[in-house]
Parts: C-alpha cells; sequence; structure tokens
C-alpha cells in the first residue's frame, strides 16, 4: 500500500491509549506555567484554574451522558481545554467566568462538532475570544500585581510597550513572568520549559512555535519603535503578551493546525504577521487569540493546498483526495 | 491608502458575512464544497463589482437629479435582476468556458442580499461611483473569503458523523459564530490611519 | 398549475410548525441575525415582512393566471419591491428611530427569500384568501422567531427585556454578555435554537411512532 505513509488531515482514529499519552505529555508540560501563576498572583488563580477544569471536564461529561456517547474525560483533553483557557484570563476575573468559558469551549467549540478531533478551532481561544466579546471589561482590568496580589487597574506592560516601543521591565522579571499579565503568560521560563518538554517528546513539531515567535520578533523588530523602522525591540515583543502560551500550547493543537511541515510554518508565519497587525494598528491590545483562531479558520485550506510533494505526479491527486475529500 | 484600507476594511474589519450579516443564504447553502464556493465566489465578485457601479451611476445620474430617491429599492432590484440576466446572456454566447464554470451560480445571485446590501450601503455612506464600485469589490472579495474558510471547513465534516439534530443548519450557524469571534479581532484595526 | 382548494385554517397554521421560515425553510437568515438584538427590533421587522408578504401574495395570486411563466420572477420582484417601498416611506415618516435602527434591512426585504419563496411555492398556485392566509401565517411566524430570538439576545446581552416603556426585570440579575448584541452571538443563539428544537421534534415524533406501534 502506498498510502500508508500519507499524511492526512483529520479526523484521525486514533487508539484511546495514544490520546491519553499524548495529552498527558501536554498536562505535564502546563504544570510548570501553572504553578508559577499559581505562586504569581495567589490564591485566587488556583481557584479559577480549579474551577475552569472542573468546569470542562463536567460539561463534557453531561454532554457525552445527554447524548448518550461514551464519557471520554479520562483522555484529559477537557482537562487541558480548561487548564489552558484559565491560563489565558486575567487572575482578578470573577470566578464564574471561567466556568463560563470552559462550558462554552467544551460544548459549543468542540463536542457538537462530534468531540475530540473534529472541532475546526481551537476550543480554549473560541472561549477566550467569547469571555472577551462577552466581558471585555473584567477582561482587560482584572489583573494582579505579581507577588503582592494588589488589584491593578491599569492596562498590562504590552499596552505601553504597543504605543512607545519600551517594555520598561529588565529581562529577568520578564523571564520569571514578574509583571501583571494572564495567569500563565508571563512566566517565560515555565513556558519554554514545557515547551521544549514537548518538541523534546516529539508532541508538537518545532516549525510552528519558531515561525510564530520568529516572524513575531522581526516585525517587532522593524516595526515596533513608532516613527522609526527596524529599531523595535524583538525581545520584549515575543516576552511580553500571551505569544510563548500560544505559540507553544495553542498554535500547536493537533486538530487544529496543519498536518505537513510547510503548512505548520505557513501556520507559525501567519499567526505572527495577524499578532502583529493587531498590536500594532488593531483595536484590541493583543492579537494572539485571533491570530491563531483565523489560522485555525484556514488550516482546512493549508492542508489543502500546501500538500507534500511526492516523487511522481499521481500521488498528489490522492494527497489532494485524503485532503479535501473527493473533488468534482 | 484610502483605497487600500477600503479593501482591508471590506474583507476583513466589516466583512459582509461575519460582522454584516449579509450574504447568509447562499453562504450556508453553496458552502458545500470547496469548488461550488470558488465558482460562487467568482460570480459574486464580477456581479457585486459592477452592479455597485450601476447602481452608483443610476442614484447619481437619474435619481438623484429627478428625484426619485423613494424608488429607488424598486429601481436597484430591477437594475441588478436585468443586469444578471444580461451578463448570463452575454456570457453564453461569448465566452462559453466562463459561463460553464459560473453560469450555474448567475440566476442564485439575484437573491444574494449581499449584492443590493453593497448597493444600498454605498448610498447610506454617499460614496461615489468610483469608491462604490470599489467598496462593492471589496465587500464581495469578504464575502468569498468567507464561504472559501466555510467551505474548507465543511469538506471536513463529510466524513465526521454529526447526529441528525445538529446536521445541516444548527452546526452550520454555530461554525459561522465561530468563526465570526475570530474575525472580532480584526475590528478597529487600522483604525486611526484610516479615519 | 394546480388549484389546491384547501382548509384556509390550515394554510394559516402551517406557516407556524411544517414550514416554518426560520425553523423548518430556513429562509430569511440576513434580517433574523441583523435586527435580533432586541424584542422590539424584531417586532417592527415582521410587521413590516407581514405587510410586504400579504400585498405580494394577494397581488401575485390575483394576477397569476395572467402572469406568463417565463417572466414570472421579474414580475414577483415588482409586486414585492412596490410594498417595500411603501413600508420604507411609512416607517421613515411614522417611526424615524426604528428606521435608522433595521437601517438597510428595510429595503432588503425585497431580496428576502421568504417572501418570493411564499409568491414562487404557494401564491402562484393558489387562490385569493388561501395566499392570504398563507401569507399572514408565514409573516407572523416570522415575526414571532424574531421577537423569541430578539428576547433571548437582548435578555442575556443587556440583562432586561425592554418593550416600549415596559421593562423587565427592573435591574439585571446578572453581569450581562455583550457578545449576544454582536453577530457571533446571533449566530451562536440561532444555531442552538435550531438544534434544541429538533432535538425536540425528534423527541415527539419518536414518542408518536413508538406508541402507534404498541397500540
Amino acid at each position: 500500500m502506498k498510502d500508508k505513509l500519507l499524511v492526512t488531515p483529520p479526523p484521525h482514529v486514533k487508539s484511546p491509549k495514544a490520546v491519553q499519552g499524548i495529552m498527558l505529555d501536554v498536562v505535564i508540560a502546563l504544570l510548570p506555567a501553572a504553578i508559577a501563576g499559581a505562586v504569581l498572583f495567589g490564591f485566587r488563580s488556583l481557584l479559577i484554574i480549579l474551577a475552569s477544569v472542573a468546569s470542562a471536564v463536567a460539561s463534557e461529561a453531561i454532554y457525552q451522558k445527554a447524548v448518550k456517547k461514551q464519557v471520554t474525560v479520562n483522555d484529559f483533553s477537557a482537562v487541558i481545554t480548561g487548564l489552558l483557557m484559565a491560563l489565558t484570563l486575567p487572575p482578578d476575573v470573577p470566578v464564574w467566568m471561567p466556568v463560563i468559558g470552559s462550558a462554552f469551549a467544551i460544548v459549543i467549540a468542540k463536542q457538537v462538532f462530534g468531540g475530540l478531533g473534529y472541532n475546526f478551532v481551537n476550543p480554549a481561544l473560541a472561549a477566550r475570544a467569547f469571555l472577551l466579546a462577552a466581558w471585555p471589561l473584567h477582561m482587560t482590568r482584572d489583573w494582579l500585581n505579581p507577588m503582592t496580589y494588589e488589584a491593578l487597574s491599569t492596562a498590562t506592560p504590552l499596552v505601553g510597550f504597543n504605543v512607545t516601543g519600551q517594555s520598561g521591565l529588565t529581562l529577568t522579571q520578564m523571564l520569571l513572568g514578574q509583571r501583571p499579565g494572564s495567569i500563565g503568560e508571563t512566566c517565560i521560563l515555565a513556558l519554554l520549559l514545557g515547551g521544549v518538554y514537548l518538541i523534546a517528546r516529539d508532541v508538537i513539531d518545532y516549525r510552528i512555535p519558531v515561525g510564530y515567535l520568529g516572524t513575531l520578533a522581526v516585525g517587532t523588530w522593524i516595526f515596533g519603535k513608532p516613527g522609526a523602522l527596524f529599531q523595535g525591540d524583538p525581545l520584549s515583543g515575543i516576552l511580553l503578551g500571551g505569544a510563548f502560551i500560544g505559540a507553544f500550547f495553542m498554535a500547536t493543537d493537533y486538530v487544529t493546525s496543519p498536518v505537513t511541515p510547510r503548512g505548520r510554518l505557513f501556520m507559525g508565519i501567519g499567526a505572527g504577521l495577524i499578532t502583529l497587525m493587531i498590536r500594532l494598528w488593531g483595536g484590541y491590545p493583543e492579537g494572539v487569540t485571533y491570530a491563531i483562531l483565523f489560522m485555525n479558520l484556514v488550516t482546512p485550506l493549508i492542508d489543502r493546498y500546501v500538500v507534500p510533494r511526492y516523487y511522481g505526479s499521481g500521488h498528489d491527486a490522492v494527497a489532494r483526495k485524503a485532503a479535501g475529500g473527493e473533488t468534482r | 491608502m484610502e483605497i487600500l484600507g477600503m479593501i482591508l476594511a471590506g474583507v476583513l474589519i466589516n466583512n459582509f458575512v461575519f460582522m454584516q450579516y449579509l450574504g447568509l443564504c447562499p453562504f450556508l447553502g453553496v458552502s458545500k464544497g470547496l469548488d461550488m464556493a470558488t465558482g460562487m465566489s467568482g460570480a459574486v465578485i464580477f456581479v457585486m463589482t459592477v452592479a455597485s457601479t450601476v447602481t452608483a451611476a443610476l442614484e447619481q445620474f437619474i435619481l438623484k437629479p429627478l428625484e426619485l430617491e423613494y424608488l429607488r429599492t424598486i429601481a436597484y432590484i430591477l437594475v441588478i435582476a436585468s443586469f444578471v440576466q444580461l451578463v448570463e446572456i452575454f456570457m453564453k454566447k461569448t465566452l462559453p468556458g466562463l459561463y460553464q464554470a459560473l453560469g450555474i451560480y448567475l440566476p442564485l445571485i439575484t437573491t444574494n442580499c449581499a449584492v443590493l446590501g453593497a448597493a444600498m450601503l454605498n448610498v447610506t455612506k454617499s460614496y461615489g461611483i468610483a469608491l462604490g464600485t470599489l467598496n462593492g469589490f471589496a465587500g464581495a472579495v469578504g464575502w468569498s473569503l468567507a464561504i472559501i474558510i466555510f467551505a474548507g471547513i465543511r469538506e471536513r465534516w463529510k466524513l465526521m458523523d454529526i447526529p441528525a439534530t445538529l446536521d445541516g443548519f444548527p452546526l452550520a450557524l454555530i461554525s459561522t459564530g465561530l468563526m465570526s469571534l475570530a474575525f472580532l479581532g480584526f475590528s478597529g484595526l487600522f483604525g486611526n490611519l484610516l479615519k | 398549475m394546480n388549484e389546491n382548494k384547501t382548509f384556509l385554517g390550515y394554510d394559516f397554521v402551517k406557516g407556524f410548525i411544517k414550514e416554518n421560515p426560520t425553523f423548518a425553510l430556513a429562509v430569511g437568515m440576513c434580517p433574523t441575525l441583523a435586527v435580533t438584538t432586541s424584542l422590539v427590533n424584531g417586532f417592527w421587522m415582521g410587521v413590516a415582512v407581514i405587510f410586504v408578504l400579504t400585498f405580494s401574495n394577494v397581488f401575485v395570486s390575483l394576477l397569476r393566471k395572467f402572469i406568463p411563466d417565463e417572466i414570472r420572477i421579474p414580475v414577483f420582484i415588482i409586486l414585492i419591491a412596490t410594498p417595500v417601498v411603501i413600508v420604507e416611506l411609512v416607517m421613515k415618516a411614522y417611526l424615524p428611530a426604528m428606521y435608522d435602527i433595521l437601517g438597510i434591512f428595510v429595503p432588503l426585504i425585497v431580496v428576502n427569500c421568504i417572501i418570493i419563496h411564499r409568491a414562487e411555492a404557494f401564491a402562484y398556485r393558489n387562490r385569493v384568501l388561501n395566499s392570504a392566509m398563507d401569507a399572514l401565517g408565514s409573516g407572523m411566524a416570522f415575526t414571532l422567531n424574531l421577537m423569541v430570538i430578539g428576547a433571548i439576545r437582548e435578555f442575556l446581552g443587556t440583562g432586561q427585556i425592554a418593550f416600549g416603556s415596559a421593562v423587565f426585570p427592573k435591574a439585571p440579575l446578572f453581569e450581562p454578555a455583550a457578545v449576544m448584541l454582536t453577530p457571533p452571538g446571533g449566530f451562536i443563539t440561532l444555531g442552538v435554537l435550531m438544534a434544541l428544537l429538533n432535538i425536540a421534534v425528534a423527541r415527539v415524533s419518536k414518542r408518536k411512532t413508538t406508541q402507534s406501534q404498541s397500540g
């Protein structure tokens, strides 16, 4: 069978055990960021993480029970969705927000399409975009100061950085996450630890985070300083905001990212460009959520048109057929 | 700059489908396959661009001087309907190849409310003929982008096991909602440059 | 042309369930989503559609024996565009604020698939009285749909439902979710409503079949 090694887009049929193993790896990789978030922003952030995970798991179980499907909460995918969603929230949001957000992520963005492997947008990000549109004030104001846990009514450093091109933070502060921001986005070291673990375990493809952060860094270097070209601060551009957690943990989602190596590079570069565009010229301070969601939408098209080149021409048609259903 | 801004606005920021609720019937109906979606897109881009020019000219040279603006709706829809008919006849005779590709979509376009919608938006925003044409073109490209993205997503559904209660419109609408959530990110883009 | 001399009451009622414009036929999606940010907007849009639909159905039915088959669609369009212009002028004069809110969706009634669908599928083949009943039924069902969707979105999006000066509840009970007033909220609300309705219909028909089997 020459088709045996064909790379095809989802939905894939995987054995439950393999899924569970991969998902467990992702949970392990997210733990450092979650712990860092709990240390930096205190008990409240822990509460939000727990509420979010509990809501995600409960929503999945209730929905699957209601439609009489096999309950698959033990594959850890709902745990990841809940955890990821919580890590992208400001630490001082009311606790009902992660509960609603995770329920939205699981039911509307994932389960109605048939569950794991069939969703076309990253559920955690769709839920974050939903919460941002629903309660914009909470999502842009409920920040806490790291370590002191004081409420902060000003914007995060990224907002200032977008305007002035200067972060006002030291590299150590940025790496350790000592800045206001979403629960799991600030501690770069923890995210890097998890990301490297996932790449080493072959769970994610390095092309997406490298393409994403590389594009964002170059773009910030070129356009990041207002009124001048090629004088921006690329390092702050990728360390501030949610680019790291997005690049390593959201954009790399198997189901909603391209399958081919070239397609994955496209995904990373595209997400980097849109993030930059929204940050510098858009209506929102941060564009990571929308950039990855948009790339999720075009993933089927990338998979269809960026097919791997095979030796010989006949295979191309086979790949296309597999990628996009029959062509009429 | 204004030209670029207008195209960006039409395609991303004020996307007809995701932000303005225009052209939803064909968007939901003709998005089941990529070939159909691209065919329809070609037809819509052509018709909407020219229809915007024609209706803007009609407004400027006939309705406005004669103070017949209250007849706008009738005049526009008749012009659009007959224009679509004309295109169909003309294409059949002179461009049979293109007709084969786009012909079946042409009759459907009269009821695509995006075409009349674009013409009406041009009037409310009092764009002239040139800007109106550009706006119609940008809107059509945005509509096409939306339907092609959606068709790409929907083609995968052929392999899925969707419960009957969700199949068709319910799932299509929920997906459209999720897609427009992603497009919310473009709102306000280049706001300070465009105004 | 087959003349159906069906029961008038049925022609009225069928628009609500069997041929419900939104939930069974899925036509007229644009206004169904665009104007349903509140109950009142949905109501006035619905009233406009009832008028246009009744007008066009009655005239299509009256003239059905004189309209040549080949050019029926252009004739339908004129018979639809005329009442739309009347609605536009009346609304502009008496409800200018509502006219501004509904915006281009008032003139766009002319391309609303419901109206041409009823003209083609019903009025062109049926008698005047039946066609009028059909229009009233479909139109009122459409209005009811818009009001229900509008009420849901208004309640979740603002925390309250207002009709004229009556506001319920007096103070919002929860933090309203602004997303419900935006396009994503509209699409998702309608999608979820349709799914719930399908589930309800499937349950009822299942119960019926099991009853008939056991009986």
